[in-house]
């Protein structure tokens, strides 16, 4: 009974017609773009609707005054930092409530030079976004009134959405550290402040990242590993 | 004292008669650990006696890196971590996944797998809101409201463990449509949740609706202005209880929400009152949607046929669904291998949370959890 459909029994919803998104809305926004200068090729179309283009970097912060003042993108919805390996790549999407606009702007960085205007002088919500984008990518915002990370320790090295960033094995500085091997804390080595790498060997080769709290019964350290000290008296 | 809203400062000033004293800020820690805070926040508040002067948030403590994560999962294998994400909606975060997978490459899900995934999706909202209700409640101090919530949400994860297997994190969509079929007698157990959510809805509304203290601590508290709420990119309930009617299902409607039409829930008054009383009028809108999915349901296939080891042509898409909190937005790059090349989460509550300095400045202590409860934030989502 469960499995039949049911509509056949019933007659259409009272409910109104749904607002259906219209293709126009994509061409008008095409259309649109037209006037906007600093464009790096033309616009392409999105899935979804969307519209999605390319801005020189130099003028990114001109285009963006435009794109909100003369097209009516009240809204930064998202910033994402892409890696692409040679360089980093910043995209906006950007959302028109009153004209139902999505629109997609990307801006390539200068290769080994991740700078780029920041934007928070044009939509306010672009201030934790593009925080959260240099945590993760490096990528410096230019005029950005707080750059400091964010989701992650201020003392974390690295960058890690790059690709160039190594999960294991992971360093874990003494600060962090609760478990201290206990051949260490014998010969006091654990206060000299060394960084110690804590890893373990799984059954089927593979190493697996460990909590620095967990215990690890002793086999914590493996001689062959690079930065673990060596210590005597360990089998 | 006088507050210099611009720069954030504290002028001291000298009180007459009382030479040598000087009023000084204090500085307190709210959080980490802090019942109100809903998880891992934590609120370094600047406070000139009873009044918020400034307000730092410190996030990143539930940081797991689910966007590395993902860069290194199978697309199907994804879709496990987005329950992660937001962990009071996992079935809102599939959806965005799967959706966004599904629009890279060219894929409409059977029709059948779309209302299956409208069903679970509002049922999944009500369950999101009835926990932002309850607990926004208890910490404003009315102890009875939580425990209706709980237990109405209780009959949901009854529902969604008979269908995933599991409560919370249900696993449960897939690329190109749903895990599985209803078991047997499932519908019905779901018409029965219905009747009784349906009063148990209205007893919530009854006990909380006209509440002299609940009232007194909320309206006026926490304005939000429409311009404002645009300019920090809020959405979801925070926005629509500003007067600005932006939903996604209405505005872009995906899968069956383009055959089904939605009323969203606008409030004009832009205060911590609008904002709880969109969640549940937002809990009876999606109500009359399982109701009329239900009946609408049709027939045949839940999925359609896809490789367990998908490859997605090289390409980029951004799609979004109107999860609990908001806009929940998923930026997909493949190059054509069978792991994503990268996977942005833009989650609401990150977004949400940005504009709580801004709200807090110049109320009273009392009224931050008043403030922060009304914003309704997740933490797992916030640091992902």
């Amino acid at each position: 009974m469960d499995i039949t459909p049911r509509s056949s029994q019933l007659g259409p919803s009272s409910a109104r017609t749904p607002l259906a998104f219209q293709p126009d809305h994509v061409a008008e926004l095409t259309r649109a773009l037209h006037g906007v200068e600093g464009l790096v090729g033309h616009p392409v179309l999105m899935g979804g609707g969307g519209v999605g283009i390319e801005v020189e970097r130099a003028r990114l912060v001109q285009i963006s005054r435009a794109l909100r003042d003369d097209l009516g993108f009240e809204m930064l919805t998202s910033v994402s930092g892409v890696d692409m390996r040679d360089h980093l790549e910043v995209v906006y999407h950007l959302r028109s409530l009153s004209r139902n606009w999505l629109l997609q702007m990307k801006v390539a960085l200068e290769p080994g030079n991740p700078q780029v205007d920041s934007l928070v002088g044009v939509w306010l919500s672009a201030n934790w976004l593009e925080r959260e984008t240099y945590d993760l990518f490096g990528s410096i915002f230019v005029g950005h009134p707080d750059l400091r990370r964010i989701l992650l320790d201020d003392e974390f090295e690295g960058y890690p959405l790059l690709k160039s960033f190594h999960q294991t094995p992971m360093t874990v500085h003494d600060r962090a550290t609760t478990q201290v091997a206990p051949e260490e804390a014998l010969s006091g080595e654990a206060q000299r402040g060394v960084e110690r790498v804590v890893s373990k060997r799984l059954g089927q080769g593979t190493m697996e990242r460990l909590h620095p709290g967990t215990p690890t019964f002793g086999d914590a350290h493996y001689p062959d590993q690079p930065g673990v000290p060596e210590s005597e008296g360990v089998d | 004292m006088a507050i210099d809203a611009e720069n954030q400062q504290v002028t001291p000033e000298y009180i007459e008669g009382a030479e040598g004293f000087r009023s000084e800020e204090m500085v307190l820690n709210m959080g980490p650990q802090h019942p109100s805070t809903h998880g891992v926040l934590r609120l370094v508040l600047t406070l000139d006696g009873e009044t918020v002067v400034h307000c730092t948030p410190v996030i990143g403590y539930l940081h797991r890196g689910i966007e590395k994560i993902l860069e290194n999962r199978p697309y199907m294998g994804g879709i496990r971590y987005m329950d992660n994400a937001d962990y009071l909606s996992p079935m809102l975060n599939e959806t965005a996944y799967a959706g966004a997978v599904e629009q890279l490459m060219g894929l409409e899900p059977p029709r059948r797998a779309q209302y299956i995934r409208l069903m679970t999706n509002e049922m999944q909202r009500i369950a999101s809101h009835m926990v932002a209700i309850g607990t926004y409640l208890l910490d404003l101090g009315a102890m009875t409201p939580v425990l209706y919530c709980f237990r109405d949400r209780e009959g949901i994860m009854d529902l969604f463990e008979a269908l995933g297997g599991s409560r919370f994190n249900v696993n449960y969509l897939r690329v190109g449509g749903v895990l599985h079929d209803f078991p047997k007698g499932w519908l019905s157990r779901l018409e029965q949740w219905c009747n009784t959510f349906d009063d148990s809805l209205k007893e919530l509304e009854n006990l909380v609706a006209g509440n002299e203290i609940f009232e007194a601590r909320t309206q006026g508290v926490g304005y939000i202005d429409p311009q404002q709420a645009v300019a920090y990119g809020l959405t979801g309930p925070n926005l629509r209880g500003s007067g600005v009617s932006f939903d996604l299902r209405v505005d872009r409607p995906y899968m069956a929400y383009r055959e089904v039409a939605v009323n969203p829930a606008v409030r004009q008054e832009g205060d911590a009152f609008a904002r709880f009383r969109c969640r549940l009028d937002e809990c009876y809108e999606s109500l009359r949607l399982i109701r009329v999915a239900m009946d609408q349901l049709p027939g045949g296939p839940i999925s359609t046929r896809t490789p367990i080891a998908l490859r997605p042509p090289r390409g980029e898409t951004y799609f979004a669904v109107e999860s609990s909190k908001g806009e929940q937005g998923i930026y997909l790059i493949s190059d054509g291998s069978e792991y994503p090349y990268r996977a942005k989460i833009r989650g609401p509550s990150f977004v949400n949370l940005q504009i709580l300095p801004e709200l807090l400045r110049g109320h009273k202590m009392g009224d931050v959890v008043a403030i922060l409860g009304s914003i309704d934030l997740v933490l797992g989502e916030v640091d992902r």
